[in-house]
């Protein structure tokens, strides 16, 4: 297996193979790769298979990636993978190639100096989809690396792909990109987020897990100029960490600022605790029964 | 600890806490048993014909009433939940040490402070908070009286 790397260590040159059992964990690190492409000023170019164009153009809005505006200015570009790789029927790993190397090239010509793309690989998983082109495909693509204009990263779903198709897909990119997770139970889960940059939980949270929490809001505010932390998929949190959220928005520098999403019961336990007068601290409250 | 053995109440005055024959929630609890706790509590409240909010806000106070006796009275406790006309009655009882220190929970600890956050936010949610000994002088007892009309 390659080098393990998060999401702001991809350069171009790369072929990374992204492995994710969470959907907001990909998302999130296909924003975060979108993101740093579009600011770098390289051509982008999403291939999706789970989600429809139309639906990850939306996800990208959700995680402050301006994805109409480089649409629209054609820098940015998202088309189903069905289209974009087999526009005739069948799987060919040529065919792929080929692909690919017209799209290095159409952005040369259209003044991009890189590309960075990313395919939903969950394609092949379906019936009739020839595995074994997947296979040929990841192993051909290789030489259209040497010149570091492209960068590819290919997303595997860790639960629809089969261990032995991950073990190769793991083998056959020379990096491999997964979220950072700092805990990860069936009641609770705290992962940091990529875009915007943060740490989601969601899950229910008490003081039994408290200082994975401090060392996950530790680590974003190191990295991070302000710090996004979303617990929409919190379902609940006691006085002890929300005390330790408080205290890190409490820390922050006047310069920064840490905003929250969270729904209703959780701002009532952080205003509780002193949220209200934290002046770096934005929560953003939703109503999960209305 | 039987509903017969009534808690001592620190201090003078007020009679200590009556429990009622008739209890919604009746549960022993420790640290691996406070999902179950929560959702216990929140299932019951449902059923007393309180808003959503008011659901959510019994579920922290109880969540916290519990946390404190496993983090400070012995690793465990009693969940007692009952209900009149006018309040929901949220009592937590443990074998630990009692709250020595009555002043507990009055005043918010500053943000670099571990504990006592619990008791403050228990005292902020209900109309009244009881801290008693418990029976033969051992343990905790804490009532937490929440105004159906809050």
């Amino acid at each position: 297996m390659g080098d393990r790397g998060v999401a702001g260590t991809i350069e171009p040159g790369d072929h990374a193979c992204l492995t994710f059992s969470d959907a907001e964990e990909r998302l999130d690190l296909v924003a975060a790769f979108v993101r740093n492409g579009l600011r770098s000023g390289s051509k982008v170019v999403c291939w999706t298979d789970a989600h429809g164009p139309e639906r990850l153009a939306t996800e990208l809005a959700l995680r402050s990636v301006r994805a109409g505006a480089a649409l629209r200015r054609g820098q940015l570009q998202i088309a189903p993978i069905s289209t974009a790789l087999f526009s005739s029927p069948g799987a060919d790993a040529a065919r792929m190639v080929d692909a690919l190397a017209g799209e290095l090239d159409l952005a040369g010509r259209s003044g991009y100096s890189s590309v960075r793309i990313t395919a939903d690989m969950g394609w092949a998983t379906r019936p009739l989809a020839a595995a074994e082109a997947l296979v040929a495909f990841e192993s051909a693509v290789a030489d259209l690396f040497t010149d570091g204009r492209l960068c590819l990263i290919c997303q595997y779903d860790r639960d629809r792909f089969d261990a032995v198709t991950l073990a190769f897909a793991a083998k056959a990119h020379p990096k491999t990109l997964t979220a950072q997770v700092y805990f990860e139970h069936p009641l609770l889960r705290i992962c940091r987020q990529y875009s915007p940059p943060g740490v989601r939980i969601a899950g229910e949270l008490d003081y039994r897990h408290r200082d994975i929490l401090e060392q996950a809001l530790a680590e974003s505010m190191r990295l991070d100029r302000h710090m996004h932390v979303n617990l929409a998929g919190l379902q609940y949190i006691d006085g002890a960490c929300a005390g330790s959220i408080v205290a890190a928005a409490t820390r922050l520098p006047a310069s920064r600022r840490m905003t929250l999403v969270c729904r209703r019961s959780v701002a009532t336990v952080l205003d509780l605790v002193g949220g209200g007068c934290a002046p770096r601290l934005r929560v953003q409250a939703f109503d999960e029964h209305s | 600890m039987s509903t017969a053995d009534p808690p001592i109440r620190d201090g003078t005055g007020r009679a200590s806490v009556r429990i009622p024959e008739a209890l919604d929630v009746d549960q022993a609890f420790d640290a691996t048993g406070l999902h179950a706790l929560r959702s216990t509590v929140a299932a019951h409240a449902s059923s007393l014909d309180v808003a959503a909010w008011q659901v959510e806000t019994l579920v922290i106070l109880a969540s916290e009433l519990a946390t404190n006796a496993i983090r400070h009275g012995g690793g465990g406790g009693r969940l007692r939940m009952w209900h009149d006309e006018d309040a929901i009655f949220c009592q937590v009882s443990d074998e630990g040490p009692g709250i020595v220190d009555q002043s507990v929970g009055f005043t918010l600890p500053r943000f670099d402070q571990a504990h006592g956050r619990g008791l403050w936010i228990c005292r902020a949610i209900a109309r009244e908070l009881v801290v008693e000994r418990g029976a033969h002088g051992r343990g905790a007892v804490v009532t937490a009286v929440f105004r159906r009309d809050a």
